[in-house]
């Protein structure tokens, strides 16, 4: 038992396991089904981003990607453009917004290397011209999913939402990448001293132009699977997957400084993201209270995950 | 003296061929747009271009170009706008950032002799005209359809748009007049879908487990194709969801209709208002006399206008009307 509450990334299962329980209290048990497969489906793709950016982060001090949400827009468009429809080519788009999202990544770590740009201007300015080409490819219109697509992101396995099958396959890998692998410990080790690293004679730049490029292949995977979940690709639908990514990490007791990360921490947060909001609208708070909520919410379990790392350090 | 001969000459023979459109073919009007990354704001751009790109050329005005921010932030629009005086346009027609963050740039604009209409995003700024939209009234609209196709009332789920923007508040409070005026509904959850159908979808299934049976959702736009795709995933009878003008929205009604008969109205503004806005500006610049408040007319569609709608729909647009000169024309008319 203490051996699990020594782990980082408790404190966000615990404030998840709560928020669930005070929501399905209000019908005194009756949504239970509803909202827990409401919760998984939706934290998968927070889940999805949500590991990527964690491993951009892991890359020490300054490290994030912050073209996440302009990746998933335009991995979406092309992808549905091209598919058209038809059930036929869903590999093809997958193909294609696999490509799209190691597109992005390659020229997100080209600019931080070959330029010597920060990664976060890197990053946002290379959103941006992902953001226009989005629009221009298709000029905001929305074109339906092939129905096999539509009905895989949206049905259930054994009464799992395929989608959070899916998101936790990857997780899965991800965990694999980074406790079993030496690509794992490699980017752990850039994260805690970049210079020792480099003397310890890891390859630092192929490490970090591979993270950057996971992070976006990721992103475009997301961005294909949502569009086909919520029936077409729209230009703002990455929007709120930027500060999502970034808060699901650090809720979930990555260090923000890099170095130290963890897989199930950002199942935790995503669930938990996800149904704080259902908890406090359940409960007909009004918008103003809600997001001060949240915020205090937030800022509470970051506060007892960090507060459990000083103790032990 | 030569240059002088020769713009009165060929005034003469512009006043003589169209004798009401020389007033205004030597001006130049600049679309001054915060945003353009959704699908209202693209079908808003494109029908500008539509109706602005004829009246250049037969000369109704000498030029009409569109310029949109990239950040959506009222510093930057107020610099854009700074650029267009200096620039020498003689008309800026502007969809704001803010209602008042734009306003010292607006004055300036003014001050400049530059005439300024707002629409949609509207400025406060005195020396701008304002076409505005009644969207209390939008709000209002749904719950008397929704009365008077659920005569015996029920349950309502209401969908808000982005928390803190006017828009949502007016929309909302309209909808709130609706249901005190209607006391047969109550609204038992409000979420916000930030007018985006994958917003509302997540909002919508993460209250939905928590509510009682729901009779209908009212919505702001945008956001009704998302709360049908969260109902539909449960087990619920469908509730009339009132639409936004969205063509996902549409198709999904029609489908519906064709499958069940399911009825109920979809309410917005068309994105051509921005040619509305154009053809004011015209009118100003033309020397006519147009009052500092307009309204916007709805573009409301209804089961038996549904499918000629949908047909003038582009795939993945909103239902849209771009006006002509005659319509400016008889919206001026009837604010005075």
């Amino acid at each position: 038992m203490k051996a699990l509450f020594a782990k980082p990334w408790i404190w966000s299962f615990v404030a998840a396991v709560s928020v669930w329980l005070a929501t399905i209290g209000v019908t005194g048990g009756a949504s239970t089904v509803g909202l827990s497969q409401a919760a998984l489906t939706f934290a998968a793709f927070s889940v999805l981003v949500g590991i990527g950016q964690m491993f951009v982060i892991t890359l020490g001090p300054g490290n994030i990607d912050l073209s996440v949400p302009a990746t998933m827009a335009l991995a979406g468009t092309v992808a549905l453009k091209y598919m058209d429809g038809q059930n036929g080519l869903v590999l093809h788009g997958l193909i294609i917004a696999i490509f799209i999202g190691g597109g992005v990544g390659t020229l997100n770590y080209a600019l931080i290397k070959a330029l010597r740009i920060p990664p976060i201007i890197a990053t946002l300015s290379m959103s941006f011209v992902v953001q226009s080409a989005a629009i221009w490819t298709n000029r905001g219109l929305r074109i339906k999913p092939p129905q096999v697509l539509a009905d895989f992101t949206t049905s259930t396995s054994l009464g799992i939402p395929n989608i959070a099958l899916v998101a936790l396959l990857m997780s899965a890998v991800a965990w694999v990448l980074l406790h079993r692998t030496p690509y794992g410990r490699w980017i752990m080790a850039i994260g805690q001293s970049l210079p020792a690293a480099r003397m310890a004679g890891i390859a630092v730049d192929g490490n970090r132009f591979v993270t950057y490029l996971f992070c976006a292949i990721l992103a475009a995977i997301c961005g294909y699977l949502l569009a086909c979940f919520s029936g077409g690709a729209a230009l703002n639908m990455g929007s709120e997957y930027l500060l999502m990514s970034i808060a699901v990490v650090v809720i979930g007791g990555t260090a923000v400084a890099g170095g130290d990360s963890n897989v199930p921490g950002i199942w935790g947060a995503s669930l938990f993201m996800f149904l704080v909001v259902s908890m406090l609208n359940t409960y007909g708070v009004g918008a103003g209270v809600r997001l001060i909520m949240t915020g205090v919410i937030i800022i509470t379990v970051i506060l007892l995950a960090s507060g459990r790392k000083d103790a032990i350090r | 003296m030569n240059t002088r001969t020769m713009l009165l000459a060929s005034a003469t023979i512009l006043a003589v061929a169209m004798p009401a459109l020389a007033e205004t073919s030597d001006k130049t009007i600049a679309l001054s747009n915060n945003y353009a990354g959704n699908s209202w704001r693209q079908a808003m751009l494109t029908s500008w271009e539509t109706i602005t790109g004829p009246a250049v050329a037969d000369g109704t005005v000498a030029g009409a170009d569109a310029f949109t921010t990239a950040e959506n932030q009222a510093t930057e629009q107020a610099a854009q706008i700074q650029n267009m005086i200096l620039q020498g346009y003689n008309a800026i027609v502007l969809n704001a950032a803010s209602p008042t963050a734009l306003n010292g740039a607006v004055k300036e604009a003014c001050d400049a002799g530059i005439t300024v209409v707002s629409f949609d995003g509207i400025v406060t700024e005195p020396c701008a005209w304002r076409i505005a939209v009644n969207f209390k009234e939008m709000g209002r609209s749904q719950v008397e359809y929704l009365a008077g196709v659920l005569p015996e009332g029920g349950n309502l789920l209401e969908i808000r748009g982005l928390a803190g923007v006017f828009v949502d508040d007016e929309i909302s409070a309209g909808i709130a007049e609706g249901v005190a005026q209607f006391p047969q509904f109550k609204i038992v959850g409000s979420v916000h879908g930030d007018w985006a159908q994958d917003v509302a979808q997540k909002a919508v299934a993460g209250i939905l487990p928590s509510l009682p049976e729901i009779a209908g959702v009212v919505t702001q736009g945008g956001d009704g194709y998302g709360a049908a795709q969260a109902i539909a995933a449960t087990d619920r009878p469908m509730p009339v969801i009132v639409m936004g003008n969205r063509e996902d929205e549409l198709k999904w009604w029609k489908e519906q209709k064709d499958a069940n008969g399911y009825a109920t109205m979809s309410v917005s503004i068309a994105p051509g208002v921005s040619t509305l806005a154009f053809w004011v500006a015209q009118q100003i610049l033309d020397g006519n006399e147009v009052p500092k408040d307009l309204t916007v007319p709805f573009l409301r569609i209804d089961q038996d206008t549904l499918e000629d709608n949908l047909a003038n729909t582009q795939a993945g647009g909103v239902a849209n009307v771009e006006y002509s000169q005659a319509d400016a024309i008889a919206v001026i008319d009837a604010a005075k």
